[in-house]
């Protein structure tokens, strides 16, 4: 059994709601995150999963209850302000969302587009120039060799290992990941699911960089929705149940009673 | 369904008999027979075309100025199809924009509808009487109404896109400009630059006509050769514009191809769902070099300058011509001859659509490039008359296409006189030519699978070319036709400058005689005509593509 968690909070949910229209996609949801946490969101389909995550990366508000990111909350906040609250998260899905025509390294690079500011990303486009961070970003997901290689060519999970790459170096306070090993083979899926880990992981490999700071940040979190119980259990700290938009259990992944897996996916 | 196919053939069958009656009155000559001879001179010529060094120079710089005219007008055209189709597609735009976005959205639609229901032609007339014979009318008379045409595929090229890239990129914080650039741009840019080419090549058709409003280049030559009966001149000139039209379509076919599989019938049909090809050949780095020194020594080479836009003078008149302009008002003659220009119009579509339609039924069919069937290789001796067949039929359709419909109108006037029938026969004549490129281009992107599957099993290669491919290729004949014809009723102001009949022709009149507000009245009906015929057409091609 592991210990509670003590660090910053990072996302806090207080009866949170979303309805679509009539219909309730999430209701009712109280959920805190802290620094550190790995936490999995598991739940049959269209239980309302990655309607939470919209809702954490801000591009969705709730109808009902309140809902805090890092620190402020994106209901009252203007573009400007929202703009600058998701370049501190990380959203990733099963990889399709890279651009396909062009070389990795300016995959790798989006993630850096809020950072830059549109003049320097115009001419990153234009004139595409690996540095430092990009060549660790790809070191870390192992494709140091791709970095010239048009996207399109890669295969399925190089590419979304690119789109890892794009993460890390974005260097998220939160990492959102939506079904991100839907399409992979177990070994792949673990991979994956590893490295997201080693995303919110500070003070090693991309952090350490200089102009981070000699002083390591502290861990991010990770959220990401799986539908493998077994994955959530070797690779998070943490496991909530989300069905039909309500949460079901939320435990310490140790814990996690085999019952509450079979109610949460038996049909009503 | 036989009820159906009757309606479908009343549908055809009694505008083309109303038409017919309204082309030949019973009351009237139709036949000058004065200009007849005239004709017998032009046809004489043919075989001694005026080769001389000093017109040879004359041709060369005016074909130059038409090149440049034609590159710099796409290339206008091109920077207000890209903002526009920003703006207009959805994607760009992360969330539902707000209010004040979506009614300039919604404003700017219709301007773009506006702009490009007018044509080119027309363009130039009004720009003359505010720039007066300034090189800039031509650029501007092109990069508007293609503008306007562009933005439109633009944006629905932008909006058939996968969303997702754009939408993890703006979700994670970055600025909407580079977002756009990084996540849309390199997706769409084949298919983009394959538009672009195919709108240099209408371009520098369109730059002929425009000779006829005197802004030079090739057309403008061809108008004063022809004027002056100098009809060994027209021949050379006639000779240029094919020569220019088909290299300049081989050019940028060859790009397209190499680019993206979009044919020019995709794209003159408003767009793609082909996947543009990975790899850049040759062909097209090279011309991608080219684009920008060309478009400088276009711009140095033509004398074209931006001061004419912001002169004191211009200001002036176009002030004055826009207080003119309104408030509109009929033609002393009253409304009759706006409701009369309206039905010529009409008239004279469904007549040069009906030509077209023949023109394509005949030669089409034989401008499809011969393809390798399931059998044994034919012999070499077909083979080849097969090839000679199809050499001939492509080059008909290139001088139908090429030389421009004020030519035929200004021809088909020697010998008849002024009204619907010359109007339509040369509208219809070139038209037949563009239609017939199109048809037979999308003909041989007909499946031959089902051809060849009935041949392997017996049946006679006729018949089974019959059963399998003549239903596909009626239906794209069919689709292309209807879409044609939109872009015909826009083109009788084309003939009707030069003297055919229908709204184009009153508009000549009123503007010769600075009737202004008739004219505004004018430009109204023909913007309603226009999108009249469009909102049908494409209810038609919607019904037929269900
Ligand atoms: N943009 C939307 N508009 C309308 N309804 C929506 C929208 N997004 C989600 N919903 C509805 O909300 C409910 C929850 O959807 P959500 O996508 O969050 O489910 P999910 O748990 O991610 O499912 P899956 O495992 O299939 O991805 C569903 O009933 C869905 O139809
Ligand atoms: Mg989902």
């Amino acid at each position: 059994m592991t210990q509670t968690p003590s660090g910053e909070v990072v996302v806090r949910l207080q009866g949170v709601g979303r309805r679509f229209g009539a219909t309730p996609a999430l209701a009712g949801v109280d959920l805190t995150i802290r620094q550190g946490e790995r936490v999995a969101v598991l739940g049959p389909s269209g239980a309302g999963k990655s309607t939470l995550l919209a809702l954490l990366n801000g591009s969705l508000e709730p109808s009902e209850g309140s809902l805090e990111i890092l620190g402020s909350a994106p209901a009252g906040l203007s573009t400007r302000e929202r703009r600058a609250l998701q370049r501190r998260v990380g959203t990733i899905s099963q990889g399709l969302d890279l651009v396909e025509q062009v070389r990795v390294l300016h995959n790798v690079n989006a993630g850096r587009l809020a950072e830059w500011g549109t003049p320097r990303a115009l001419a990153s486009l234009a004139w595409p120039r690996p540095d430092r961070r990009a060549l660790d970003a790809l070191t870390a997901v192992g494709l140091e060799w791709a970095v010239h290689e048009r996207t399109e060519r890669l295969s399925g999970g190089e590419r979304q290992r690119v789109a890892i790459a794009r993460l890390l170096i974005q260097r998220p306070e939160l990492v959102l990941a939506d079904e991100p090993v839907a399409s992979l083979d177990p070994t792949r899926a673990s991979e994956v699911l590893a490295l997201l880990g080693q995303a919110v992981r500070r003070g090693t490999g991309l952090d350490a960089d200089p102009d981070a700071g000699p002083v390591a940040r502290p861990d991010g979190a990770l959220v990401v929705t799986l539908h493998q119980p077994l994955l959530a259990r070797q690779h998070c700290t943490r496991a909530i149940g989300l069905r039909e938009g309500r949460l079901i259990f939320d435990a310490v992944v140790d814990d996690l009673p085999p019952a509450a897996l079979d109610d949460l996916y038996a049909r009503a | 369904m036989l009820l159906r196919r009757v309606a479908g053939a009343l549908i055809i069958l009694l505008p083309i008999l109303w038409a017919l009656r309204r082309a030949l009155p019973g009351d009237s000559d139709v036949v000058n027979a004065g200009g007849v001879p005239l004709i017998g001179d032009l046809l004489a010529k043919a075989l001694s075309p005026r080769l001389d060094g000093e017109f040879l120079r004359v041709v060369l710089e005016a074909t130059g100025t038409t090149l440049a005219f034609a590159a710099l007008g796409t290339a206008g055209a091109l920077v207000i199809g890209l903002l526009g189709g920003l703006v207009l597609s959805d994607v760009a735009w992360s969330r539902r924009p707000p209010l004040p976005v979506r009614l300039v959205r919604g404003l700017l639609r219709g301007v773009l509808v506006a702009i490009r229901s007018v044509h080119e032609l027309v363009w130039a007339l009004l720009l003359v009487s505010v720039l007066g014979l300034d090189p800039l009318v031509a650029v501007i008379a092109i990069a508007l109404p293609f503008g306007a045409q562009t933005a439109q595929v633009f944006g629905d090229t932008f909006d058939a896109l996968p969303t997702r890239a754009l939408r993890s990129l703006r979700d994670a914080g970055a600025p909407a400009v580079p977002a756009v650039v990084f996540a849309l741009l390199p997706p769409a840019g084949p298919l983009m630059l394959s538009y672009s080419f195919y709108r240099f090549e209408c371009a520098v058709r369109s730059t002929v006509l425009l000779g006829a409003v005197g802004v030079g280049g090739l057309g403008q030559e061809l108008v004063v050769s022809l004027s002056s009966r100098n009809w060994d001149e027209v021949w050379t000139l006639i000779a240029a514009v094919i020569v220019l039209s088909a290299l300049v379509d081989a050019w940028s076919g060859r790009l397209r191809t190499d680019m993206a599989v979009a044919s020019c019938a995709e794209w003159s049909a408003g767009g793609t769902t082909s996947v543009p090809r990975r790899s850049h050949s040759r062909w097209a780095r090279w011309s991608a070099v080219a684009v920008v020194p060309g478009l400088v020594v276009a711009w140095i080479a033509s004398g074209v300058s931006l001061s004419g836009l912001t002169s004191e003078r211009t200001r002036m008149l176009t002030v004055g011509l826009l207080e003119d302009l309104v408030p509109p008002a009929l033609p002393s003659a009253g409304w009759q001859v706006v409701t009369g220009g309206v039905l010529d119009t009409l008239a004279m579509a469904v007549l040069a659509m009906s030509i077209a339609v023949l023109i394509t039924v005949v030669v089409s069919p034989w401008a499809v490039a011969a393809r390798r069937s399931g059998g044994p290789p034919a012999p070499l001796g077909a083979r080849a008359v097969r090839w000679v067949v199809w050499a001939i039929a492509r080059v008909v359709l290139l001088v139908l296409r090429s030389v421009p419909p004020t030519v035929w109108a200004v021809i088909a006037l020697l010998a008849l006189f002024p009204g619907v029938l010359p109007g339509a026969l040369a509208l219809g004549i070139y038209t037949g030519g563009v239609l017939g490129r199109l048809v037979a281009e999308s003909w041989e992107s007909v499946s031959p699978a089902p051809r060849d599957a009935l041949v392997r099993t017996g049946v006679p290669g006729a018949l089974a070319t019959v059963a399998a491919v003549v239903p596909a290729s009626a239906q794209q004949l069919v689709t292309y036709t209807l879409y044609r014809f939109e872009i015909c009723v826009r083109e009788t102001a084309v003939v009707g400058i030069v003297g055919a009949a229908g709204l184009g022709r009153l508009l000549a009149d009123n503007l010769n005689f600075f009737r202004f507000p008739v004219v505004t009245t004018l430009l109204l009906a023909s913007f309603a005509v226009s999108v009249a015929v469009e909102l049908i057409s494409r209810r038609l091609r919607h019904a037929i593509r269900a």
